[in-house]
Formats: structure tokens, sequence, C-alpha cells
């Protein structure tokens, strides 16, 4: 593992990985996370992760030099153990144009029609790295670069709960109405958010996801008995 | 001792006033901010004047302020921002206890210094509990600001409270204090020498764009810090963006930010700074931990 410790302050780390997004980053973050959890735990208030990155909020005070050591333990910790066991979600998506109002903007940037748009969104597998921006939102890794899209130069004011959308490198789903700068390409009729059982009925950081194709009559009928949560597809 | 609910009555809501704790840790791994109050040094002091739970929740004011009718007799306290506040139309203090009568009308109108008030009231608000607070957030509780007609509850206990004789005195001083202190960022050291000096010796104006997320600093940093992958923030963190903005992170802050974190804000400045109005001036001084 190529590692750095920065110490922001006395009960404040990051420890930082290469700047790249990638599987096998999150499974070495993962690694970390469960080791100092498990080694440290007393000592820790919260672990948060970025792309490349786990920050440590600490419940006692710790020096340069016990970074340096925490460094060097985790460096040498044995790549091989594998202490995840990884679920899949499927998520349904309208893809109407109603509701992607930037679909046809996205296809022609890119010089693919919209059922290609659709198709190559729907066949992907993402990775959910962690939860941030709003309350709910995944930061999903692994869109086909055929898609990759700058963000607008202009956020847009609102864009509206379940919407799909599209920002540089990464798809999302937006939770919760909000401003942002991504292309909107469908919504899904599911809610991304609740204070309750949230670990049940939503992915974890390092499961799959995968988005379905819905009509708009399905999108219709699940939006009329609205369920907070997401389906876990058998694997 | 018998408790029994009883409503505050908003008839003015106010524009920013919102029911705040200490914050919520416990949801941030799904995405949902610390929230909780901006300045914890006067929801401290509330709370320790009405001899209330440290974490007791209270009620966060700024620019223009509410009108409300208690219920029930309670006590009150108030601490933050100087204001214009009235008790049955009297003038009232910060920094004081005052026990209020059933149909009691209090009022704050005009601010006048710093950006925050906070009221206390015996025994801490009842809002929601969302988790283990019951600050309030958009899209996390049920409401997220104050809206007219509006009541938020409280518990009305028929006990004798023996009188304050001796006040804690508000040494609202602290306030005044411009230094804000602050620690190196993650990705402080990506920036040339040169402009860690600028940035550390430059007087910055707080801007009009202030809020319980961030305030944004009026000058800017000319810099080509290169960009990072979206990374985790705190509340006290300081973003600068490609053109040069300052955003100091505020306790609404999203829990993961893409601009590159220059300097974290100290707890403790991070008041300090919350109590700053658009216009005023502030400087950061680096401090290293041992």
């Amino acid at each position: 593992m190529q590692l750095k410790i920065f110490r922001i302050h006395k009960k404040l780390i990051e420890i930082s990985w290469p700047q790249e997004i990638s599987d096998s980053i999150l499974g070495e973050q993962l690694l970390v996370k469960d080791f100092l959890w498990k080694e440290y735990g007393e000592g820790i208030r919260e672990i948060r992760m970025g792309f490349n990155t786990l920050s440590l909020k600490l419940k006692i005070e710790i020096t340069a030099t016990d970074c340096d050591d925490i460094l060097e333990e985790i460096t040498q910790l044995p790549k091989s153990v594998k202490c995840h066991s990884f679920k899949t979600w499927g998520i349904p998506v309208c893809y109407d144009p109603s509701f992607g109002k930037d679909l046809e903007k996205l296809a022609n940037l890119h010089q693919l029609s919209i059922e290609e748009v659709i198709k190559i969104h729907s066949a992907g597998s993402y990775t959910l790295h962690f939860y941030g921006f709003l309350p709910g939102f995944m930061y999903l890794a692994g869109l086909d670069s055929r898609l990759h899209t700058p963000r607008k130069d202009l956020p847009e004011r609102l864009i509206q709960t379940g919407t799909v959308a599209i920002g540089g490198k990464q798809t999302g789903i937006y939770p919760m109405d909000s401003p942002g700068g991504w292309y909107a390409i469908g919504r899904s009729p599911l809610q991304f958010f609740s204070t309750n059982n949230f670990k049940e009925k939503f992915p974890s950081i390092g499961d799959k996801i995968k988005f379905q194709p819905i009509s708009v009559e399905e999108y219709k009928n699940m939006i009329s008995k609205p369920k907070a949560g997401i389906q876990l597809i058998k694997s | 001792m018998i408790k029994t609910p009883a409503y505050i009555h908003f008839h003015q809501p106010g524009m920013m006033t919102s029911v705040q704790d200490w914050a919520r840790y416990d949801m941030v791994h799904f995405g949902v901010p610390y929230a909780g109050v901006m300045d914890r040094i006067s929801m401290t002091l509330v709370n320790h004047l009405l001899h209330n739970p440290e974490n007791a929740a209270v009620l966060e004011m700024a620019h223009v302020g509410p009108k409300m009718i208690f219920e029930m007799p309670t006590r009150i306290a108030f601490a933050g921002a100087e204001a214009d506040i009235y008790l049955n139309e009297k003038p009232i203090k910060l920094g004081k206890v005052y026990e209020i009568g059933e149909d009691s009308i209090v009022e704050v109108k005009k601010f006048r210094r710093r950006q925050w008030l906070y009221m206390g009231v015996q025994g801490g608000l009842e809002s929601e509990m969302v988790g283990k607070s019951r600050s309030w957030y958009p899209g996390v509780t049920p409401r997220d600001k104050v809206v007219k007609g509006d009541t938020i509850t409280y518990l009305y206990e028929d006990r004798y409270f023996p009188p304050e004789n001796s006040h804690s005195k508000i040494k609202a001083n602290w306030y005044k204090e411009s230094d804000i202190k602050v620690f190196a960022g993650p990705e402080w050291d990506q920036l040339p020498k040169l402009l860690h000096n600028r940035i550390l010796s430059k007087t910055f104006t707080v801007s009009e764009m202030i809020n319980r997320m961030a305030y944004q600093l009026e000058e800017t940093i000319e810099n080509d810090i290169p960009p990072i992958l979206t990374s985790p923030v705190y509340p006290g963190t300081v973003q600068l963006t490609p053109s040069g903005n300052l955003i100091v992170l505020m306790r609404d802050a999203q829990v993961t930010g893409g601009y590159p974190r220059i300097l974290q804000v100290d707890i403790h400045s991070l008041n300090i700074l919350a109590q700053k109005r658009s216009g005023e001036k502030i400087k950061f001084s680096i401090i290293v931990d041992e």
C-alpha cells in the first residue's frame, strides 16, 4: 500500500492513497478501516471516507511519532485478507425525456443516440465508495468513459428528488431536491434517504449498484406507493 | 415532579429561526451533516444559566427575530448576538434568567451586533429527535426553520425556582477577537510558500455569502493548487477554490467536499468566526500541535 499520513491536529488525522478512483484502493481503505476500529477503536470517534482518503477523528490526542507508527503498522497489513462480502442492489430508473431533461443534450455531446446512452448507463455496474454531498447521496464509481461529461458551467437551481444524473466521471442519484451542475438523464421512483434502518435498506460502502430501466407507467405505479429503500438483486 | 408539554407559538417566525443542540454525529456515514448551534459558547452559557443539561436544545435566531407566545410559565435566557429583545414589551438583557408567566410575549427585533442569538428554555426545547440529536436540518428533520404559525414544545414544570442572585457576567470580549486560529489542512503544503505568507498576513473580509453551511470570504487568492478527489470535510475546514475564493465550512457543512482543504479552523475560533457579520475583518494565524 502506498500511503501517506497527515496530522491536521492532535485529534484529526488523514490517511491518503494515490489520487485515483479504484476498487483496489477501496478494498485497502476498508481493510485499514476495519483494522483501525479493531485495534484502536476506543480511541477513535469517527472514520470518514473519501475516494482516496480515510479521515480519523480521535477521542485521544496523538503525536507525530504515533502517526508514523500507525502508518508503518498499516502498510504491513496482509493484503489478501478478504473481510467483506459485497451485495448488488438494483435501482429502477425511468429514462423518459420528461425526467431525463438533459438526455438529448448529453447524447449530442457524445455523438450517441439517446438509446445508446441509456444502454451504456444501465449496462454498467457501479461501486459505492461513500455517502456525501447530501444525506443519502452515493458517490458511485464505474461510469463508462463514453459518458464522462464535464459539469455544467452554471448549476441548475433545482434538480428534483430521485433524479439520476451524470457529472464528470460520475453518475449519481439526487436523494432530495437540490441545486446541481450535473446532467439529468432519468428519475428513480425510490426514496434514497430515510432516518430509519438505513443500514438494512440501503447499500453499504463497497456494494454494487445496477440501474434497471423502467417505463413511465412502471414509474407512476411505483411512485404511488412510495417505499424507502432499495432492492437487493440476488446474485 | 410532573412535567407537562407546553407550546411556544410563533406569531412571527423570524428569518433563520431553528432548534439546534450540540450536533448530530451518528448519521454522518449516510452523508448527514453534523448541524448543531453555530456558536457553542453561547449555547453553553444559556444552558448553564438555566441549570439545563449541557446538550439541551436551544432556539437559534439571526437577522430578523421571531415573535413568540409562551403558553405556560417557564424560565428563559438569551446569549450570543446583541439584539433588541422584549418580554411583554419591556426590554430584556442577554445573560440573565427571566421568569415568564402564562401567555408571555417574547419578541426579538433589531439585531445590533454579532450574528447568532440563542434562547434557552428551562429544561430545553423538545422538538423531534432524529438520530441522537434535535438539531434541525433540511431533509433530515421534519422542519428546517420556523414558519409563521409554528409551535415548538417545551416541558412545563410546576415548581419553585430559587431566585438567581449571582448572574455569570457575560464577557462579550471574546467575540471581538479577529484572530482566527487555524491548523494546516491536508492540501496546505501544495501551496507555494509565497501563498502561505500571503494567506497568513492578509486581512480577510467576511462576505455577504454567509449561512449555516459556509462563510465565504471576500478577498481572493490567485492559485494553481492541483484539484483533489472528493474528500472528507468538517465544520471549520477552509476550502480554496480554483477561482481563488476561500470558503470556511460551518456547522451544516456537507460531510465531503471537492475543493482543496488548505486550513482547519480551531474549534474555539469557529465560534468566534460564526459571530462575525458581513463586512467584519479577520486574520488567520496558524498553530502547530506538538
